[in-house]
């Protein structure tokens, strides 16, 4: 069974009275433990696509169904349970609270969940290590380099064990250098954990790294929309 | 519940001068309160003694029933006789609350010097009784010359207005003139013993205090108009209330029992004042806290929308994130009322070492301006006030929970 399985997906956004189509009818399919990128030229509806896959946003119309779960048939709730349980972000802007240290950050989407601190705790510090970042635990954000924050962000996305990862142009605020280490981050816990990675991406270095491409164009899928 | 905590004060430290802001508003509308609360609260308690004490009020009065309604036209009829007044107040004295019961009777009339005369009116009291019952809040008002005096049934107290207009002081001679219960006119001889403040304007010019003897002697009669009760505790008194009224009743004295707050007027009149501006101050300050807490809430949640959406991504419910503004309402509400505290211990303090005077309406001396300090109004106002803030904050919160998440998430 696929990981995430889109059968005619459309999505309408409304601007006033007029309807802005961003998708127009994606079939999709996505196998456990694959490393996909997504890329289209800007408005092509990647985001959304995204979004949608993160169970974040809605289809207008169509079938989509996560980690078995049928995405529309969920109340809200339930949604955010399938986010928390099943799917980890990586956020262009790294999105990490402020307030909270790197290791508090990591720990947060345990503590969601209901983990105790002392687990959550242990689990944040082993995935903060993976990542390279044992040393500066008790940094908050605005004390680390966009890398570091990234790195912090890829250990909390991956600290609940999560089938799927969604990343959002995740080395587009970062320089060549450090970009280069967050690719292979990725790609090293993709094949190590068999987590499946889908990216939006317009950074070549990333495209040419992974096994799978899906380019959209004016919300269509007009290659790779089905596994090889 | 503690991580989350933890969360909402490093929240609430991210911008310090607007928390600061809200946590002054919360904590001199706290201390404005507290103050008050503690100032009435001692001006209850000194009218409460006054009433008790320095009105004579004791703590129950006990009528024979319909004595209220219907006892000024058929006075004799709803007295208590002789038997009545000595069963009643041995049943009351086995009782092991009370200090003492004791009979009185009221008398109104003219008084005169010889030359003036003017309306009075008179507490007929067992002397003895009356100190006991006056305890030592008499020294808070002394007496020029002597007391009530058993073995001197003619001699009287008068209030000082009452005095000074008909020119008479300790020692002096008069005559008094009532109505006997059987309609006559009778008069009998006084001798002024002693002059005494009544604390009241109102009735400093036509209050005196004979002896229960002497009283009875004016108008003519062996009954009784009711019994004063003096109890170990005021907080008592609706008790002791339910429980002598069947007593007695069950004995066959059909009473009807007042408690003094019922009795004193100017009590009862006091308390309705100042509830209601207590009241006023309240909605004021509530109004000061809930916009406060509701626009730092609400400035918090705009300024944290992209944090509300990757909470939102991460798992976290609705439910959560109005939880967890929610809980930096409540927050603010206690370190607010930290500050609120420390406050009103400092006004507290400022008062006690340079207490104010200042002389009430009605009230012929001035009184000392003092505050109390009450624990438990503290502890309710600071749960009161930590309650507010959460219930403000959660309009703001419930804005928060319901953003759509990729609209957060896209918010700059």
């Amino acid at each position: 069974m696929a990981l995430i399985d889109m059968k005619n997906i459309k999505k309408d956004y409304f601007l006033g009275e007029a309807v802005v189509p961003a998708l127009r009818g994606v079939d999709l399919d996505i196998e456990k433990g694959e490393f996909v990128a997504v890329w289209g030229p800007s408005g092509s509806g990647k985001t959304t696509l995204l979004n949608l896959i993160g169970a974040i946003d809605e289809p207008t119309e169509g079938f989509l169904k996560i980690a078995g779960q049928e995405v529309r048939s969920l109340s809200d709730n339930q949604r955010s349970e399938l986010r928390n349980e099943t799917i980890g972000f990586i956020f262009q802007g790294f999105n990490l609270i402020p307030v909270l240290s790197a290791l508090e950050n990591v720990m947060l989407p345990l503590q969601i969940q209901g983990v105790s601190t002392a687990t959550a705790k242990s689990k944040a510090l082993a995935r903060l290590e993976e990542v390279g970042l044992k040393d500066l635990i008790h940094h908050r954000p605005f004390k680390m380099s966009g890398g570091q924050q990234q790195r912090v962000a890829i250990a909390r996305a991956l600290v609940t064990d999560p089938s799927l990862i969604i990343a959002d142009e995740p080395t587009a605020n970062l320089d060549s250098e450090t970009a280069r280490m967050i690719i292979a981050l990725m790609r090293q816990l993709n094949e190590k954990e068999e987590t499946t990675f889908i990216f939006s991406t317009h950074d070549q270095r990333l495209l040419d790294r992974v096994r799978r491409l899906v380019r959209l164009e004016d919300g269509r899928i007009v290659e790779g929309g089905l596994s090889l | 519940m503690m991580k989350w905590m933890k969360l909402a004060v490093r929240n609430i430290l991210r911008n310090k001068r607007r928390s600061l802001v809200t946590l002054l508003a919360i904590g001199v509308g706290f201390a404005a309160i507290s103050l008050f609360r503690g100032y009435v609260s001692n001006v209850y308690s000194g009218l409460r003694i006054s009433a008790i004490r320095g009105e004579g009020l004791g703590h129950l009065t006990i009528y024979k029933a319909g004595w209220l309604e219907k006892g000024k036209l058929d006075p004799e009829r709803y007295m208590f006789t002789k038997e009545e007044n000595e069963k009643a107040i041995h049943l009351i004295q086995g009782e092991k609350e009370v200090v003492l019961a004791t009979p009185q009777i009221q008398v109104t009339g003219i008084v005169s010097n010889g030359i003036t005369s003017t309306i009075f009116i008179a507490q007929g009291v067992v002397p003895k009784d009356d100190k006991t019952i006056k305890g030592a809040w008499a020294a808070f008002r002394p007496i020029k010359g002597a007391s009530l005096d058993d073995k001197k049934t003619y001699g009287v107290e008068m209030a000082q207005d009452l005095a000074a207009f008909l020119n008479l002081a300790s020692g002096k001679d008069g005559v008094v003139m009532a109505t006997t219960l059987g309609g006559q006119m009778n008069a009998m001889d006084i001798q002024v013993n002693g002059v005494y403040d009544s604390g009241s304007d109102a009735t400093n010019d036509k209050f005196m205090r004979f002896t229960y003897d002497f009283a009875r002697s004016l108008v003519d009669t062996q009954s009784t108009e009711r019994i004063v009760v003096l109890l170990h505790d005021w907080e008592m008194t609706e008790m002791m209330r339910s429980k002598l009224l069947i007593k007695l009743n069950q004995a066959g004295l059909n009473c009807e029992i007042k408690t003094w707050n019922e009795l004193s007027l100017f009590y009862s009149k006091v308390r309705v004042m100042f509830d209601v501006i207590f009241m006023f101050i309240f909605s004021i300050v509530l109004v000061i806290v809930v916009m406060s807490t509701v626009n730092t809430m609400g400035m918090a949640v705009l300024e944290r929308t992209r944090e509300i959406g990757t909470l939102r991504a991460l798992g976290l419910k609705r439910r959560g994130v109005s939880l967890l503004f929610a809980l930096e309402g409540g927050v603010l509400g206690f370190f607010g009322s930290v500050i609120g505290i420390i406050l009103h211990i400092i006004g507290w303090t400022l008062i006690r070492a340079y207490p104010p005077t200042y002389t009430p309406p009605g009230i012929s001396t001035p009184v000392p301006l003092i505050v109390d300090l009450v624990p438990e109004v503290l502890t309710v106002l600071m749960l009161c006030l930590i309650l507010l803030s959460l219930l403000a904050a959660i309009i703001p919160a419930r804005r928060a929970a319901g953003q759509n998440v990729v609209e957060a998430l896209g918010h700059v």
